[in-house]
């Protein structure tokens, strides 16, 4: 029956949903920082819907928060959520085989957590992908629009001297080494942690893609050479 | 003002992550450049979690509890490739340790 059909969306919804767990003492910061910057609930909440991107949101809202103008807060917001564009070059050649409608909705879940799973098992069977894709995408919307509401509420109740933000390296350091499933991987994933500290003064996390431009350029240099 | 940063902020957002996904629906990829775009995911990742750990002024802020949970999670999610086994273990080994110092 359609149990093949079914099998890489219920695929995508569980390997997103261990990934969420860091993302709910996230939800909880987010509400602190819209409590601070003295915006209503529910007008802080809607930019999960409208922005859909943890880190974005939270700069948004920290920098007019602190008075700054619309036109500084959203573009230091945009820098923060730069990367986004590497992982839309990256899946771009395996949206090349994929309907328009799914070209458009595809990037508005495009985030950190979807980015590596699809990257984990590249899929080449364009339903499989699509299904897997969406299924792990809207899990993370769903659970994402759920706990900021959560977290805009109860936010400002939960103290910062537990430290679950340390949940979010956490999460990143284990995405990274499942991403890292080649030696040449992990080199360059060792070269892009040493260039981002070096770079670590540039503002909103800019460093963050000359890092990854760096260290990609340095190890196809490497790779290139040993082929010769 | 705020709803229109807010409005600003989503249609950039989505802009950047739709863009090259839409400019390079025709594009063939060489193989260099396929290579390339392996490295993304794991290079980011990085990337992000020394950024995370870091202040504005470009001091590394990560003492040893923060430096042994990191250490910790990668060994934990390289051998077991389960990410709640190593979040747990990040996050252990980062209380334990910050409650014990």
């Amino acid at each position: 029956m359609s149990t093949k059909r079914f099998s890489p969306a219920i695929s995508g919804a569980a390997g997103a949903l261990p990934l969420f767990i860091p993302a709910i003492p996230f939800a909880f910061v987010f509400g602190v920082v819209v409590a601070n910057a003295g915006i209503p609930e529910w007008l802080g909440w809607s930019s999960s819907p409208i922005i859909f991107g943890g880190a974005i949101q939270v700069t948004l809202f920290t920098l007019i928060g602190e008075g700054a103008s619309v036109a500084a807060a959203v573009s230091a917001a945009l820098v923060v959520g730069a990367r986004h564009m590497l992982y839309s070059v990256a899946l771009a050649p395996q949206f090349q085989h994929q309907p328009t409608w799914f070209r458009w909705v595809g990037p508005y879940v495009l985030i950190d957590q979807v980015f590596v799973l699809s990257q984990l098992n590249p899929i080449k069977e364009p339903d499989t992908f699509r299904h897997y894709f969406l299924a792990a995408g809207f899990t993370f919307w769903s659970l994402w629009m759920l706990f900021t509401a959560i977290g805009v509420v109860l936010g400002p109740a939960i103290p910062a001297s537990w430290g679950v933000e340390f949940a979010a390296p956490v999460l990143f350091v284990s995405l990274m080494m499942a991403a890292s499933n080649r030696p040449d991987k992990i080199g360059a994933a060792i070269l892009a942690m040493i260039i981002t500290y070096l770079f670590a003064e540039l503002p909103n996390r800019a460093g963050l893609l000359v890092a990854v431009f760096i260290s990609v350029v340095i190890m196809l240099l490497i790779t290139r050479r040993g082929q010769r | 003002m705020i709803v229109t940063a807010i409005i600003l902020t989503g249609i950039g957002s989505y802009i950047m992550r739709a863009f090259f996904i839409f400019a390079l629906a025709r594009y063939q990829f060489p193989p260099i450049m396929l290579q390339a775009l392996e490295y993304v995911a794991p290079t980011v990742m990085a990337a992000l979690v020394i950024s995370l750990l870091t202040t504005p002024n470009g001091e590394l802020a990560a003492g040893l509890p923060e430096i042994a949970g990191l250490v910790g999670t990668a060994i934990v999610a390289k051998i077991s490739g389960n990410h709640i086994l190593s979040l747990i273990t990040g996050m252990a080994t980062y209380w334990l340790l910050g409650w014990i110092m």
